[in-house]
């Protein structure tokens, strides 16, 4: 719990920090763009990989995401909400169009753009063990998340996957971040507070 | 879609997680700026998912943000050089429109200096023509006169004072009028002029000085004249003829 709460307090600094960050970013600072980098980076990369599969295939959208960070940066705006959630829009978007392509292109029988055969896709399974207080979750509720979160399904799609109905599925992911909360538990409410 | 309905629907966690379509999306938008409830709802989520993000960060491999930072710095990079090369531009124009203006400047005063030099020259020929325009007139005007043909005709042949002189007159009755030709007439210093005199019953009569440079003059017309008498006066003329300076004289018949 303890080491909880260091965490948040850390957060909370490096949230402070951030909106200057941010402003800085969005007035084409480098240096700026770099510690968000440092700060994001991780969090974001992990939803690509677990998403793509492929660690190289991974780097390249990841860079591709900070580069539309970067670019598109003046269309954030905190009233719409955390930039962690800007940014992994941004991540899931990427990901997502990269799939859709490759599909096209598979259907086009035309597999030599993305798998050379040379480069056997390297992809470590530990990747996808899910960490943190997600593991003190039902599995349902875990795999409902991880699903939507983690795989980029939409919850039309991972309700299908879970082969459970669309309420039901719903129904898990209210519950599942109901739990989360009260597990992340005082840190979380008293971040609120300190925010409002 | 009511409030209750977003809440059921998980329609809060689809929002954060990017899967609504944008005028779902933007009622959601809405409803965070008005509805406390929506908003601290869509904080508590955003946060989750952030703490989930957070606890399963894997750390990239360093070159990425290598990568990255290269490339947005050359596109910095770019648009510094594209700023340069549009001041580059900018400047250049500058130039070139400077020393056009100041091309122009110079042929401005050129021609300026051209108006001015026709201008002048323009007020010389109206000045001549002006003068041409008196001359004719007054050559028009002698022609008349000495072609009239009641123009009587007297030579005034100079004595032995002046033996060269010779003065050619003509003489109008009817419209009463005296001109004379002074051509042969000798120069006479600057403190002398010729003056001529009618004699009417023996009493000289003033006609006039005959001015120095003129070459046709016209005289007084003086009535019942017997005789037409040239004399040497005092620059400016004189009230009554010095005969002993009579130089030339003509009876008229």
């Amino acid at each position: 719990m303890d080491e909880q709460i260091d965490t948040f307090g850390k957060s909370l600094t490096l949230m402070q920090d951030n909106a200057l960050l941010i402003k800085q970013l969005q007035a084409k600072d480098e240096r700026a763009l770099s510690l968000l980098y440092d700060y994001y980076s991780g969090a974001l990369y992990s939803v690509i990989l677990k998403m793509i599969r492929d660690e190289g295939i991974a780097q390249d959208l990841l860079q591709e995401t900070f580069i539309t960070i970067w670019g598109k940066s003046h269309q954030y705006s905190a009233d719409k909400g955390r930039f962690y959630t800007w940014a992994y829009r941004i991540a899931k978007n990427k990901v997502l169009n990269f799939i859709r392509k490759r599909d096209i292109l598979i259907q086009k029988e035309d597999l030599s753009v993305y798998k050379i055969e040379d480069e056997p896709v390297k992809f470590d399974v530990e990747f996808t063990k899910l960490k943190g207080a997600i593991n003190q979750l039902e599995e349902h509720h875990q795999k409902a998340i991880e699903l939507v979160y983690f795989n980029g399904l939409t919850h039309r799609e991972a309700h299908e996957e879970m082969k459970v109905p669309l309420g039901t599925y719903k129904s898990y992911i209210q519950q599942a971040l109901k739990k989360l909360k009260a597990n992340y538990g005082s840190a979380v409410t008293l971040l609120f507070m300190m925010l409002k | 879609m009511t409030k209750e309905n977003i809440l059921k629907e998980g329609l809060l966690e689809q929002y954060v997680l990017g899967e609504l379509n944008e005028s779902q999306k933007q009622i959601i938008e809405q409803l965070r700026t008005s509805d406390t409830q929506i908003a601290a709802q869509l904080n508590a989520i955003e946060l989750n998912f952030e703490k989930i993000g957070f606890d399963n960060a894997i750390t990239p491999p360093f070159s990425v943000k290598t990568n990255i930072l290269e490339k947005v710095s050359e596109s910095n990079k770019n648009k510094t050089n594209n700023y340069r090369m549009w001041l580059s531009i900018a400047a250049s124009f500058a130039a070139f429109f400077l020393l056009g203006s100041i091309w122009l400047y110079s042929e401005l005063n050129t021609v300026k200096e051209e108006l001015k030099i026709v201008g002048d020259k323009n007020d010389t020929l109206l000045k001549d023509l002006e003068g041409l325009t008196e001359n004719y007139n007054e050559t028009s005007a002698w022609y008349a006169a000495l072609s009239n043909p009641d123009t009587e005709q007297y030579i005034l042949k100079g004595n032995a004072l002046s033996p060269e002189a010779k003065i050619v007159s003509f003489v109008n009755h009817e419209n009463k009028s005296v001109i004379i030709n002074t051509e042969k007439l000798p120069q006479l210093d600057k403190d002398h002029d010729y003056q001529m005199w009618a004699d009417v019953d023996g009493e000289m009569i003033n006609m006039g000085v005959i001015a120095k440079e003129k070459k046709l003059m016209a005289m007084n017309y003086i009535d019942n004249a017997k005789s037409l008498n040239i004399t040497i006066e005092p620059v400016g003329g004189n009230d009554h003829p010095t005969v002993e300076r009579l130089i030339s004289n003509v009876y008229l018949d």
